[in-house]
């Protein structure tokens, strides 16, 4: 069985990349199954999606907790724990990574210890396309190459998953050009093998323990830390960072007002400072800025 | 509330602290928290939000909180309900010397439209009708969100939702658009019903300041554009509901014991099509052709609204 | 300390104003009515402080009454059949929100047809909830049982609603000798509730019933209620010590009647038991070993009193006041399930009796005896039978055919 996991953020489109997986798998006669994993997040929330493929039917369920080919759409992702992106991934598997930098630097940056293939996808989707979403052909593509599926299968995935979308020939036609570079550009192949010897059990099995009463304190879904979102850290969705030219501000208070999250402070001087925390980079200040003075920078470059 | 009332003459009267905190999963650019930021600086840190089911549900997400302030989540048809026995229990409470009066809270119900236009009509008007002496708050992003935006009663005429993929409404003859909870609540004559928009924080707070000089039930309907629901980049959402205010599709106003006064009028509105461009849920109105019929409907109710508002 | 006749009804409402309950949000519904009128009236002139107050429904009704009790209020309320299951899910929410309060459901069977006459399944449809339950056989234990769930649901190993159950009609309108304790018997039995895990302050801000997402902590707090309800059985078991020392009369978790030295037992529950007993009397006068075990307490469920009341019986007969269409009684299997894992478990003959309050007459009592004795000398296990007698039938065929439904007319 070939378990893929895919990460991206809510929008990039990762349900789409695993659903062109699972479907190319299907039209080539593989048993599949695939579904998203949404928390309670939103657009712009760390969010998973996951395939599995097999030569007999697939008595799994429920999210992949030992994958061995990991995609991951969004590279600021694999600092953010709660995203999990390389979580249960052994060091034989396999990451196949969007990212503009080289996989030196990201193995390094990130302590990334399995095989690593990476492709500048945003940027040939930008190109060819010009609209982010297409990110799940790209990555959907690339997958189904790494997983040994051939191109006709891709191409009839990509077509049916982006009418079932809604979109226009025209664009299913730029996609699938779009699709055809990608599968071409990624060279890690990874075919679904039978399974010819049971796999080794590498998770550790976790004990079954007892519960015991914990009191009405404890034990009631209730919260008496006060005000602790913070902790969250929500920063970790920013795909563009908007940024203050603190020399140019006039101080009048629009962004800091305008702010959904409340994310930007003032300090005693009346000046704003965007805590880069818990900022999810909706760029609601920099549109209202009266002086637009609040530019803004690519995440994954800062 | 024998407080002297806080005079809001522009943006920095309102309070610099935070009451709700960031890093809530809710999505970025939402209208309807930047609505609930701006409204707890006027009501405080002592408050009891009382939700119904939506996407604020989400805000608190065991084991976090935003607030400073408390929180319950009731059901989806019953927040008022819930507020009903808070409300009633602190009372109680301080009547038999349980509860100090410092110890108070002040009650608010927090609910979309999902709930309030719909499931929850039968507990709210119990409240209006008890004069319950609270706060509701409905955020207001025309569909049902956190299920995936599906049609509710609060959908505009002609938008498209997961349920209603043609656009709103039916036929011509056959309008839908949306339910006009304002009245309803308004047939109740409770103290204080306003209209608040995100982008008019003035407006909002001096809205919030003048319901707390009142005792019973205090409803505020705000507009809460939705980036991801109305398909548009979130950074817009202030800009959205600029629009609506200035195209006169959302008029901001309030009504004491059911007397209504508007608190923003022109003597034009910009056209509604100015509003409606540019959300993924009016594109099919222009591409790929132009609906000029709907169009004119569209706009034919507002000026039809503003007709019959005395100058 | 007085002694009069009280309605079941009546019993339910002094229960509430002896625990000096802070708060009754109300709806109407029939048969429980005369419990809120009688409420409304006291808080009206005084005599309870607090407040009771009207709600727009029972969904809305339930909602108020853990919210209160969220905030720290002692809190009462009543409803039945539709009334309940209008509720449903509050009764879920409320008892996740691990507060206490008492809900007393007179039992009235459930739509449709829609009827006023009782029977169980409204009050058994709560039974996964996680609210507890205690159904009384009598007015005295009607007004008993609210005291001693009070001190049940405020314990802090405990922090669970209570449902205590009375049979509309057969209770709830039957007037018959009830010892009413005095307010200060009671104060001295039941202290005032004061939570720390569950308040509404100004200086101790609390989310309460907030979201959870992930299937391990759900799980965790969902066992917790589990737990809790467990703890209830040796909760119960102090309270009943309590109440015996403070009032004289004694409950257990099932009561058994001339069930020890028996060789088969009916096993029912609520108002109907006394016909049980009377039946038993009768089998007995005629020097046949039969006893009854009334269940008492429904959840948490006391699978080992059950089997320890059962234990050694030739055979059992179980009486179900109440119908899971497709599966059959609701408490036979809850005993069964109790004897699974007995070696030598009786026998259990199922019956399905007093279904919107239908009677149980003489006859019928009689064929259950014939079946156990055939059982004890054959092996023989009837199959789970309606009880519905001829003459019943007889009835109901007449008045198909004065409905237009007659044999003689064609469909």
């Amino acid at each position: 069985m070939r378990r893929i996991r895919f990460h991206g953020r809510g929008g990039q489109g990762m349900k789409t990349a695993s659903r062109i997986v699972s479907t190319a798998a299907f039209r080539e006669g593989y048993d599949t199954q695939d579904a998203p994993i949404y928390g309670a997040e939103r657009r712009g929330a760390p969010m998973a999606a996951f395939t599995r493929i097999d030569h007999a039917p697939i008595l799994e369920r429920g999210m992949i907790a030992a994958p061995d080919l990991v995609v991951v759409a969004d590279e600021t992702l694999f600092d953010d724990p709660q995203a999990g992106v390389l979580r249960g991934l052994q060091a034989s598997g396999t990451v196949l990574a969007n990212s503009a930098h080289a996989p030196a630097l990201l193995r390094e940056r990130y302590g990334i210890v399995p095989a690593l293939a990476v492709l500048d996808f945003t940027g040939l989707v930008l190109s060819h396309v010009g609209s982010l979403a297409a990110l799940s052909v790209a990555l959907g593509a690339a997958t189904c190459r790494v997983a040994g599926l051939c191109t006709s299968s891709v191409e009839q995935a990509v077509q049916e998953e982006l009418e079932a979308l809604g979109l226009s020939a025209d664009r299913i036609e730029r996609n699938l050009d779009l699709a055809r570079l990608c599968y071409e550009r990624v060279d890690v192949w990874l075919p679904v093998q039978p399974a010819a010897v049971p796999a080794p059990v590498a998770v550790p099995r976790p004990q079954v323990v007892t519960l015991t009463y914990q009191g009405p304190w404890r034990g009631t879904p209730s919260v008496a830390a006060p005000a602790n979102t913070p902790l969250r850290k929500t920063g970790n969705w920013r795909v563009w960072r908007p940024v203050i030219d603190l020399a140019r501000c006039t101080q009048c208070w629009m962004c800091f007002v305008s702010c959904p999250d409340g994310a930007i402070a003032l300090d005693d001087a009346d000046t704003p400072h965007i805590d880069y925390e818990v900022c999810k980079g909706c760029l609601v200040c920099v549109e209202e800025c009266p002086t637009h003075t609040i530019h803004t920078l690519r995440e994954a470059e800062v | 509330m024998s407080n002297e009332p806080k005079a809001y003459r522009n943006i920095k009267d309102l309070a610099r602290e935070e009451l709700i905190l960031p890093g809530t999963p809710l999505c970025g650019g939402c209208g309807g928290l930047e609505v609930l930021r701006l409204a707890s600086k006027v009501l405080g840190e002592r408050v009891v939000f009382v939700n119904a089911a939506g996407c604020f549900t989400l805000l608190a997400l065991f084991p976090y909180t935003p607030f400073r302030g408390s929180w319950l989540y009731t059901t989806m048809a019953s927040a008022p309900a819930g507020a009903q026995g808070v409300r009633d229990a602190l009372d109680i409470l301080r009547a038999k010397g349980r509860l100090s009066p410092e110890e108070d809270l002040q009650v608010v119900v927090v609910a979309g439209d999902g709930s309030t236009y719909d499931m929850a009509l039968s507990a709210t008007s119990g409240t209006l009708h008890r004069n319950l002496d609270y706060w509701y708050l409905c955020y207001d992003n025309e569909a049902y969100g956190n299920t995936g935006m599906q049609q509710s009663s609060a959908t505009p005429f002609g938008a498209r939702t997961a349920t209603t993929p043609g656009g709103a409404g039916g036929a011509v003859d056959g309008l839908l658009g949306k339910k006009d909870i304002f009245e309803i609540w308004r047939a109740h004559r409770p103290p204080y019903i306003a209209t608040v928009s995100p982008r008019h924080p003035i407006d909002l707070a001096r809205k919030f300041e003048k319901a707390k000089q009142l005792k019973g039930p205090k409803l505020f309907l705000a507009f809460a554009p939705c980036p991801t629901g109305w398909g548009y980049d979130p950074a817009r959402t202030q800009a959205y509901a600029r629009l609506g205010v200035e195209c006169g599709l959302f008029p901001l106003k309030e009504a004491v014991y059911g007397e209504v006064t508007h608190t923003y009028v022109k003597r034009t509105w910009r056209p509604v099509e100015e509003y409606l461009r540019g959300q993924g849920r009016f594109e099919h109105l222009f591409e790929p052709v132009r609906q000029e019929a709907l169009l004119h409907l569209l706009q034919e109710g507002v000026d039809r609204y503003w007709a019959g508002v005395p100058r | 300390m007085t002694r009069e006749l009280l309605t079941g009804n009546a019993a339910a409402a002094w229960g509430a104003r002896l625990a000096e309950v802070d708060y009754v949000p109300a709806f109407p519904i029939t048969p429980q009515t005369e419990i809120i009128e009688t409420l409304a009236t006291w808080f009206g002139e005084g005599t309870m402080p607090g407040k009771f107050v009207s709600m727009d429904s029972e969904h809305s009704m339930l909602t108020a009454a853990g919210a209160a009790a969220a905030t720290g209020a002692r809190v009462f309320t009543a409803t039945s059949s539709q009334g309940l299951l209008y509720a449903a899910e509050l009764l879920y929410t409320v008892a996740g929100w691990r507060v206490p309060l008492v809900l007393v459901n007179v039992s009235r069977a459930l739509a449709s047809p829609i009827t006023l006459e009782p029977d169980h399944n409204d009050v058994l449809a709560a039974r996964d909830s996680g609210c507890l339950q205690i159904h009384a056989e009598t007015c005295q234990e009607v007004l008993d049982s609210i005291l001693m769930a009070y001190r049940i649901a405020e314990d802090p190993r405990v922090l669970l609603p209570v449902i205590v159950n009375l049979d509309g009609f057969a209770l709830s309108f039957t007037r018959e000798p009830v010892t009413r304790p005095s307010l200060e018997q009671v104060r001295a039995f039941l202290p005032p509730y004061s939570p720390t895990h569950a308040r509404f302050t100004a200086a101790r801000p609390m989310a309460q019933g907030i979201a959870v997402l992930g299937g391990a902590l759900y799980s965790f707090f969902r066992y917790q209620m589990h737990l809790a309800a467990q703890n209830a059985r040796a909760v119960h078991g102090e309270v009943a010590q309590a109440f015996r020392e403070a009032f004289g009369r004694r409950y257990g978790l099932v009561e058994g009647y001339r069930l020890l030295d028996a060789d088969y037992a009916l096993v029912m529950s609520n108002a109907y038991a006394t016909r049980g007993k009377a039946a038993i009397n009768r089998f007995r006068a005629q020097g046949i070993p039969v006893g009854l075990l009334r269940l008492r307490v429904l959840r948490p469920f006391p699978a080992l009193a059950i089997a320890a009341a059962l234990e050694g019986k030739k055979a059992v007969a179980v009486i179900d006041q109440n119908l899971s269409v497709g599966f059959g009684g609701i408490t036979v299997a809850e005993v069964a399930s109790a004897l699974y894992q007995e070696r030598d478990r009786p026998p259990l003959l199922s019956y399905i009796g007093g279904l919107g309050g239908k009677d149980l007459s003489d006859a019928e009592f009689d064929q259950i005896l014939q079946d156990l004795q055939r059982n004890a000398d054959t092996g023989h296990v009837p199959p789970p039978r309606l009880l519905y007698t001829e003459r019943e039938d007889a009835q109901t065929t007449a008045f198909l055919e004065v409905a237009g439904k007659g044999t003689r007319h064609v469909e």
